[in-house]
């Protein structure tokens, strides 16, 4: 009975509310429950659904509930190569989001197109719809995929909601483009062993 | 060498090319491509051959330029356990055309519509000839010809703004329901998205 008297007296000498920022505490409640949308295409989407399993697990993270409608996510994982026929429909995923909205490319293909420097594959994502955070490898284990959530946690954190800009919405220019065309040749360019290979036959 | 070679130079003598055995023991024979259909029909209901089964119709173009275009039919027969390649070879300089199969196989019908995607091979008689694997709309050409670039004709910016064109929500055409017809008794919202083409128009079509 003495016990209980004790902890009644404490309780009622320290204050029932606490001080913090707006930002810290909205940020902390986004960055620790991502519902993931997973768009995955390709071997990267085998290593996300090992990353999403009992071993590694990412529901520790907060990802517990995937979203497997757009309008309910909070972070798009593209997870594989996207083909040009599957351009408008990851911009159109990415569209339906709400704000606040983030978006990890998983993978050497969806980041740069990897391998496939060819006519039917996009040259990285981040033509089509903008990315938060790249996670290479081919295809990355799931401790990268887990790293690359992390350091969306960090950038999350570092973010304000009194800046508009951060939350405003994109779409596609009068040309429906999202970047200037000479920037998407630029980074479509071929690196590593596809300079090897000649444009034309 | 496979028995049915042999019947069918007895049938339609000038008509069928040199045959051989290619490395894993199949026979390959090659035919002139005025006689396609009716070389088809023959194996497929002559009793003894009844090739019942087209496995794949696929195309080969070689790096020598001067090299025809092989149009190649992989046949099975269920009843004699039996494979069969049968070749069709289209000289460059004139117009690629062959008559389709569809008629005889009915599973002809995508395995053509590849062909015709990827080579430009243009099957007549086919029911519904349209790109399968390029969306109905790719304006570079045909992907596996030699003289085709690896990375498209056009630049990656023309590409990406052609592609992010595409409704990724435009399931039909007329083409593709072969309903015009039946264009009425369509609920409509179908019909109004029919009649507004929002699946796009060919560049350079018109």
């Amino acid at each position: 009975m003495k016990h209980v008297v004790e902890t009644t007296e404490v309780a009622g000498q320290s204050p029932n509310w606490l001080l913090t920022r707006l930002d810290d505490l909205v940020n902390w409640a986004r960055a620790n429950s991502l519902w993931p949308m997973p768009f995955g295409t390709a071997c990267c989407a085998i290593e996300f659904m090992a990353t999403a399993a009992s071993r590694f697990d990412f529901a520790r993270f907060g990802m517990e509930r995937q979203a497997f409608s757009p309008r309910q996510a909070d972070v798009l994982i593209c997870a594989g190569r996207l083909p040009f026929k599957l351009a408008p429909v990851i911009r159109r995923v990415y569209d339906q989001m709400p704000q606040p909205k983030w978006v990890i490319s998983m993978g050497a293909c969806a980041s740069t197109g990897g391998i496939f420097d060819n006519y039917a594959m996009v040259q990285g994502i981040d033509t089509i719809v903008p990315v938060d955070v790249y996670v290479p490898g081919c295809p990355p284990r799931p401790e990268g995929l887990l790293y690359g959530v992390l350091l969306l946690h960090k950038k999350i954190k570092g973010e304000t909601v009194l800046d508009p800009e951060l939350r405003r919405e994109q779409p596609l220019d009068d040309r429906g483009l999202r970047l200037p065309p000479e920037q998407i040749d630029e980074i479509s360019e071929p690196f590593g062993n596809s300079v090897h290979q000649f444009r034309s036959a | 060498m496979n028995p049915s070679v042999d019947a069918l130079r007895a049938t339609f003598g000038n008509a069928i090319g040199r045959a051989l055995v290619a490395r894993d023991g199949e026979t390959i024979v090659t035919i002139g491509r005025d006689a396609l259909l009716d070389v088809m029909r023959w194996l497929r209901d002559t009793a003894g051959h009844s090739y019942d089964y087209l496995v794949d119709v696929t195309a080969v173009e070689y790096r020598d330029g001067e090299r025809p275009i092989e149009l190649v039919y992989f046949l099975r027969s269920l009843e004699q356990r039996a494979d069969l390649r049968v070749k069709v070879e289209l000289p460059k300089e004139q117009e690629l055309v062959v008559d389709s199969v569809v008629g005889l196989w009915a599973g002809a019908d995508w395995l053509e519509r590849e062909v015709y995607d990827m080579f430009g091979v243009t099957f007549r008689g086919h029911p519904d000839l349209r790109r399968i694997l390029m969306w109905e709309t790719y304006a570079e050409g045909y992907p596996l010809r030699k003289d085709f670039p690896l990375r498209g004709r056009f630049s990656r910016a023309e590409q990406v703004r052609q592609a992010l064109g595409a409704n990724p929500e435009a399931h039909y055409s007329m083409e593709e329901l072969s309903i015009a017809e039946a264009f009425e008794e369509l609920p409509e919202d179908m019909r109004e998205r029919l009649r507004r083409g929002e699946r796009g128009k060919i560049p350079f079509s018109e």
